[in-house]
């Protein structure tokens, strides 16, 4: 594979630095680059993997483009609102550069996907939303040997890892778990629209680094940039012997999802109450008298507004606190902004001996959607 | 003795918004508790029942990877407190 003289011309300021050079751009254009999320982080990454010429770019998403993705998912336009955002993104990467080929992963990654559509990329970059998927494909990334460029962004504030396989630690040896739900996401937080641009470009720049073989990567280093303080601080991380994927003794030998919380089998025994049916169920005297709201929001978030007569327990203080709602008897239903750490406290109060845990599907913002225009649900 | 702790953006709605809040103690330990009494609930968020640091939360001072909460912290050290992030 060599370059035409448009390519040539096209990348003829990477050919110009002795760094990159021509065989740097021959690499570059062989290379096979995944982008998993094409939201904050995946677009700009994958925008500027696209313009420096990777060969092949995959990208994984199953979600279709929204209004509230345009302020910082620079992929995508207006016209591009309700599409399948992987489909949009292939357009606008080809339109970018029509010399590469773009393959759209339109799917929800998960352990039993992972590897058939990690397997054939040679370095993967993550920009999902979700904790949980993080560890899927770093599990995966550790156990098929693929370079990974981690980075994660909430409010205004961001991290970036990069994980090369046998040299340094993986992003289970900086976290070694996390539960879904214990950290809000950028739905329920806001994020600063330009944060991920910095952090996407930070990936990018990873990628295009280890495929040329040029610098130094940010291996067995943790990047931590504040964007209201504009400050990026260096910490360092080390491989954990006893990490469960990297480690001396793995006891993860294949990639699992996060099954420890969203337990199927038992989230079938909560009790999900529409916002209707939560309106009915208080207006009843006898039926009002066996329940406890709890909002399992932060703080700030229920100061904002909160249902009349519940209680605040933050969802990570909620596991020290279960003690409380089982000795009251009552049947706690579980209230958050969306559903999702409503749903998360249900897991919790499962574990913890509480038989039928309740919690309102869709949060209070179904609540305010369809019960009480007037309510008013803090952004987090 | 005083020292300067950084608050990652998950736990700042403890501190109203603070990134950066002043913390008294000659151990990390009782940094965290001059925390608590200031931000009640912020230490639970970084510490279990068992005062293990959570698996998603790491700790440093300056530089150093905190590994037990008795780790000495000096006048003028900066205790960084690093949360996962989950947003992409």
């Amino acid at each position: 594979m060599t370059l035409s003289p448009a390519e040539l011309a096209r990348y003829h300021r990477h050919i110009a630095l002795p760094e990159v050079g021509r065989a740097g751009q021959e690499r570059l254009q062989r290379a096979r680059v995944v982008v998993i999320g094409a939201g904050g982080l995946g677009s700009p990454a994958a925008l500027y993997l696209a313009a420096a010429g990777v060969g092949t770019l995959g990208l994984v998403d199953c979600d279709r483009v929204e209004l509230s993705n345009l302020q910082r998912q620079v992929l995508f336009d207006s016209a591009a609102v309700g599409r399948p955002k992987t489909e949009a993104a292939r357009e606008r990467l080809l339109a970018l550069n029509p010399d590469i080929t773009v393959a759209a992963h339109t799917l929800t990654l998960l352990a039993a996907n992972v590897l058939e559509v990690l397997r054939d990329y040679d370095l993967v970059l993550d920009g999902t939303d979700r904790l949980t998927t993080r560890y899927v494909i770093n599990d995966a990334c550790v156990l098929l040997g693929k370079p990974l460029v981690s980075a994660a962004i909430h409010r205004f504030e961001g991290h970036a890892l990069t994980y090369l396989p046998g040299q340094g630690p993986c992003y289970r040896c900086l976290f070694p778990a996390a539960e879904e739900g214990v950290v809000a996401s950028c739905a329920e937080a806001g994020v600063l629209g330009v944060l991920p641009g910095v952090l996407g470009a930070i990936q990018a720049t990873e990628a295009v680094k280890i495929i040329t073989g040029i610098g130094v990567p940010l291996v067995g280093r943790l990047l931590t940039y504040d964007a209201l303080e504009l400050r990026f601080v260096e910490l360092p991380v080390t491989r954990r012997a006893d990490c469960a994927v990297c480690g001396e003794h793995p006891t993860i030998t294949a990639p699992r999802d996060a099954g420890e919380v969203y337990d199927s089998a038992a989230l079938a025994r909560v009790r999900r109450l529409t916002a209707a049916a939560l309106r009915g169920l208080l207006a009843s005297e006898r039926q009002r008298a066996g329940l406890v709201l709890v909002d399992v929001r932060e703080p700030n978030e229920f100061a904002t507004h909160h249902l009349q007569g519940a209680r605040n327990i933050p969802l990570a203080d909620l596991e020290r606190r279960l003690a409380e709602l089982a000795a009251a008897g009552s049947t706690p239903v579980f209230l958050c902004r969306s559903g999702r750490r409503s749903l998360a406290a249900c897991a919790l109060a499962l574990r913890g001996g509480i038989e039928a845990p309740a919690h309102l599907e869709g949060g209070l913002l179904a609540w305010a959607a369809d019960v009480d225009p007037l309510f008013e649900v803090a952004a987090g | 003795m005083s020292c300067t702790v950084r608050i990652p953006s998950p736990l700042r709605s403890y501190t109203a918004g603070a990134a950066t809040v002043p913390a008294e103690g000659a151990t990390l330990d009782e940094v965290l508790a001059s925390l608590e009494q200031r931000f009640a609930g912020i230490r639970f968020r970084m510490v279990d029942e068992q005062s293990r640091i959570r698996r998603h939360i790491r700790m440093y001072v300056n530089t150093d990877e905190v590994t037990a909460l008795s780790q000495p912290v000096r006048s003028r050290d900066v205790v960084h407190v690093i949360c996962a992030l989950s947003g992409g």
